[in-house]
């Protein structure tokens, strides 16, 4: 929908990055933990964590403006570790887009130009042809404050990509508008990123954002990497109770694993996949979506009990459910055919052996 | 474009005002009624004096015109702030940049280094520098000591001692609005012109420097103004050759008493101010930088581009030089601000040292430590009875202008009126005019009603200049009190009072008590008014002080001096302790 051609010429540059063990710790806080990755060319990524978390300082190690204790960052087989973050050649997007208030649309995009000393009309050229590519054209002369939310985005991406870096850091810039503004915007950024083939690094907390728009995904907690995985993985293989809890609603059983068989709370036999882990305590994980109520158990088992509450939300209708032992379950049933479920009517609650995940930790 | 904006906002802001006065707009007509009958009458009786009336005349102009004294009298004026101000700003300019971009530590030493010196007073200020620079001053004493010089060196009494002391105590007010400017810029500016490929240097003058320029015109102005109508550091510290306007001023009413010639010469002060003031509010709102704001900065103003193509060129061949520029890893800046600020705390500090004297002079290091001058302060009667009057009037003033400002500032905040704009202009003015000129118009005015040399008459001068600082501290509160708090409290059955009572004034306290410490502080501090409405008959502790300075330096004074300090300390601790206390 936007941005027809490629940026500047058909060859557009890109690059790897690659993390190899950052450290960066505020007094006595470690900010980021060990942090290694690995970017391919052309791949989108996203860091994803609640606030703290330390993908943010990642994503500025990476950019030059926080300096790593320890580690590397390399740019293709490049190190730009000691390098400022004006002689990195990268492009970030930032929150709010921090597009300059005193510059026209066109002087912003002309920025990182100037500062490279091209001549006039070189970038003069290479303005027009941007904010054409961004359907801007006609704006050119406009401040940032008279445009709106939609088509500032559209400036910032112009002004980080008119220098043509290899690789764009976005740092949240969905984070402060509304709804419909993000959903809408985010199809943009990923449209962007098919036409251009760049590598692109995405903060941000919403998991939503995260799974839908990148080809991997890295959960961030407590200054460490927790999983890296394409997110169809990291919904349905969390690596572990964090990256569980904090993509999606979950819900986690407690449950012994004794010699090949799962026993949940009251000692009954429940579906699971096979598990490469000694006998013990576990827990196990099932998505709402994929714990179905049933009228009789059956023969993978399942946990009995009854319904608490009911919820309709649109879609669906969210029902809750109060095992014997007294654990609280939800169950997301979608509104294709009426039920008759009502709540305080005995069921089974169960699901796929595949659908669900044994942690350990 | 932006023509069509600014005339919408105009738009705009002309319906807001449209409507008729709300209820709460009565509150401000006490307060109108003073500062009209206090400030605007005597200086309308002032512009009318110095035109002869009743007998109408320019020949008072003319004679400043004629007379040689007078022309070198206003270039010596305008020597002086010019150099004053353009020192002052580029000395400021490193603070407030540090303080901007600086991390905890640093802030809270440079907040330290401006705000103290702002809130101690400028005659002990001055005192300081004199102690400093004199004869037989602390400088010379080093300056001996170390073999540079052979016999001491003239630093006081002349041009370079007034500059120096007049920029040491401009440079908190030239801070202040610039800090106010920086810090409203985003941060994230910065970086996107280092992401985008500008050196530190070039972002600073492609990014920082264009959007803090409103504050440093607005520093600049302020500075300049304070200077051109700065009276107590030029007079206690210039040489015979460096009279400025306000000295004059003085003389000829105080001294010849030829009152239509000196109100002639502060007309010709008054209209170069208001002739700068009206400059001035064509780049930026002025009030906002006195800490009067409605709303956000506009954001027209961030958009005048003045030089900013010429600094964009600038700054984009400051970046081709980035690789052979020195790299001081980013302290540079940090490490000149702190050496300023240590400057700029640096002349109280040592007076207060001094204070403590064994001796009964001035000698660096101290012989030994005593209390002697405390002593002396103490138990000598003329002191303490001159202390006692300071604070009679101050508290006299204190009510007056607490009551006065924070009705109107309860009004201006809460009630629609038109005029607005005007009301604030008024409400402001009287700490923007020079003192001089404001106090000998009352001057004037008391002299009509024979309240001249009377301590009312001389606390109501006070409460004028004070007022300002009541209604900038009071309707910066005001502006966190939610309204839905009254709105929530009658709802729960609460009548206007028992709201008044029980939510508006529990949130508000504070901020009142802040107010009457800076009015008081305000009175307790002045010499000026002292000096006109006084008429020699009323002795406050700060005109005790200006005697003393006059006369002999005595150590007593470094003694009054500290304490004042200390006391402006406290108000700025308990000040800062009550606003956070609010917050939790």
């Amino acid at each position: 929908m936007l941005m027809k051609a490629t940026v500047n010429g058909t060859d557009a540059k890109t690059a790897s990055i690659t993390l190899h063990n950052l450290q960066k710790r505020y007094g006595s806080a470690m900010a980021v933990d060990d942090v290694s990755l690995s970017v391919s060319p052309g791949e989108f990524i996203s860091l994803l964590g609640p606030s703290g978390s330390g993908k943010t300082t990642t994503l500025m190690m990476i950019a030059g403006f926080e300096m790593p204790d320890s580690g590397m960052v390399l740019l293709g087989d490049k190190d730009i570790t000691p390098l400022p973050p004006h002689r990195r050649e990268l492009g970030v997007i930032f929150q709010n887009y921090a597009l300059f208030p005193h510059m026209t649309v066109a002087e912003n995009v002309a920025y990182p130009l100037r500062m490279r000393r091209m001549t006039k009309a070189e970038i003069e050229s290479r303005v027009h042809r941007i904010l054409d590519q961004v359907h801007l054209g006609a704006l050119a002369s406009r401040y940032p404050h008279q445009m709106s939310g939609g088509q500032q985005q559209r400036v910032a991406i112009a002004r980080a990509l008119v220098f043509d870096p290899p690789v764009l850091l976005l740092d949240e810039p969905l984070g402060a508008l509304d709804k419909k503004l993000r959903e809408h915007l985010r199809n943009e950024i990923k449209t962007l990123h098919k036409e251009v083939g760049k590598t692109m690094i995405y903060v941000t907390h919403d998991q939503d954002e995260a799974l839908a728009m990148s080809d991997r995904v890295a959960v961030m907690h407590e200054g460490r990497i927790r999983q890296v995985s394409a997110p169809k993985d990291i919904y349905r293989r969390p690596a572990d109770l964090f990256v569980a809890g904090f993509v999606g609603e979950v819900n986690l059983i407690p449950v012994k694993l004794k010699s090949g068989i799962v026993h949940g709370p009251a000692g009954e036999s429940l579906p699971s996949p096979p598990w490469q882990d000694a006998d013990g305590d576990a827990t196990l994980c099932v998505r709402p979506e994929h714990l179905h109520l049933e009228a009789n158990a059956g023969s993978s088992g399942g946990i009995r009990g009854r319904i608490s509450g009911m919820t309709f939300v649109g879609d669906a209708t969210v029902l809750e459910f109060r095992s014997e032992t007294g654990l609280q379950l939800l169950s997301k049933v979608l509104n294709v055919s009426d039920h008759s479920m009502e709540v305080g009517d005995p069921y089974v609650a169960s699901w796929l052996a595949n659908d669900a995940t044994i942690l350990t930790k | 474009m932006a023509g069509t904006m600014s005339s919408m906002a105009i738009k705009a802001r002309a319906q807001s005002s449209r409507p008729w006065p709300t209820p709460w707009a009565w509150l401000l007509l006490p307060g109108t009624v003073f500062l009209v009958v206090l400030f605007v009458v005597p200086l309308t009786g002032l512009l009318l004096l110095a035109f002869g009336m009743p007998n109408w005349t320019l020949a008072n102009f003319a004679r400043i015109g004629d007379t040689p004294v007078y022309l070198t009298v206003m270039r010596n004026t305008l020597e002086i702030s010019v150099t004053v101000t353009a020192l002052a700003f580029v000395l400021s300019y490193p603070i407030a940049y540090a303080l901007t971009t600086g991390g905890m530590v640093l802030c809270t030493f440079l907040l330290i280094g401006v705000v103290l010196p702002y809130f101690t007073s400028t005659l002990a200020r001055t005192f300081a520098w004199i102690v400093l620079l004199g004869r037989n001053g602390v400088v010379n004493q080093f300056l001996l000591e170390l073999g540079w010089v052979s016999q001491p060196i003239p630093l006081l009494y002349n041009r370079f001692g007034v500059i120096l002391g007049m920029t040491h105590i401009v440079m908190p007010m030239m801070i202040l609005p610039m800090y106010t400017v920086m810090s409203s810029i985003d941060p994230k500016l910065m970086r996107a012109a280092r992401a985008n490929g500008a050196s530190p240097l070039a972002a600073f003058l492609t990014i920082f420097l264009p959007l803090s320029l409103p504050g440093l015109i607005a520093g600049i102005l302020l500075v300049f103004i304070y200077c051109l109508g700065f009276y107590i550091t030029p007079a206690l510290m210039g040489g015979l050759s460096d009279v400025m306007i306000t000295m004059a001023i003085s003389s000829q009413i105080l001294e010849q008493l030829n009152w239509n010639f000196g109100a002639a010469l502060s007309v010709v002060l008054l209209a170069a101010v208001l002739s700068l003031l009206w400059i001035g509010s064509r780049f930026f709102p002025i009030e906002q930088l006195l800490g009067f704001s409605d709303g956000k900065l506009s954001s027209s103003v961030t958009r005048r581009q003045m030089g900013a193509k010429m600094l964009m060129r600038i700054g984009s061949a400051a970046n081709a030089l980035d690789r052979w520029l020195p790299s001081m890893r980013g302290r540079g800046v940090p490490i000149l601000a702190s050496f300023l600020a240590l400057l700029l705390l640096l002349p109280v500090l040592i007076v207060a040292y001094l204070s403590f004297s064994a001796s009964s002079y001035f000698v660096f290091p101290l012989p030994g430590y005593s209390l002697r001058n405390y002593e002396a302060f103490l138990f000598d009667t003329l002191w303490v009875r001159a202390t006692f009057t300071s604070i009679r009037i101050a508290l006299m003033a204190v009510a007056m202008a607490t009551a006065l400002g924070a009705m109107l500032a309860f009004g201006l905040s809460r009630g629609a009126m038109p005029g607005r704009g005007a009301m604030i202009a008024l409400l402001l003015s009287p700490i923007i005019m020079p003192t001089v000129i404001v106090a000998v118009a009352t001057y004037f005015l008391l002299a009509r009603w024979g309240l001249q040399g009377t301590e009312f008459g001389l606390a109501l001068g006070h409460a004028v200049h004070a007022i300002p600082y009541v209604v900038v501290i009071v309707v910066a509160n005001l502006r966190d009190l939610n309204p839905s708090y009254e709105r929530a409290a009658r709802s729960l059955g609460a009548g206007p009072w028992a709201t008044m009572r029980t939510i508006v004034a529990p949130l508000v306290l504070p901020a009142l008590i802040v107010a009457s410490f800076f009015a008081f502080l305000a009175s307790f501090d002045d010499v000026v008014y002292v000096l006109f409405l006084g008429i020699g008959k009323i002795t406050t502790l700060p005109m005790r002080m200006w005697e003393g300075i006059r006369q002999d330096i005595s150590p007593t004074i470094a003694a009054v001096a500290t304490l004042q300090m200390l006391f402006a300390t406290t108000v700025i601790v308990v000040g800062t302790l009550l606003r956070r206390q609010k917050k939790t």
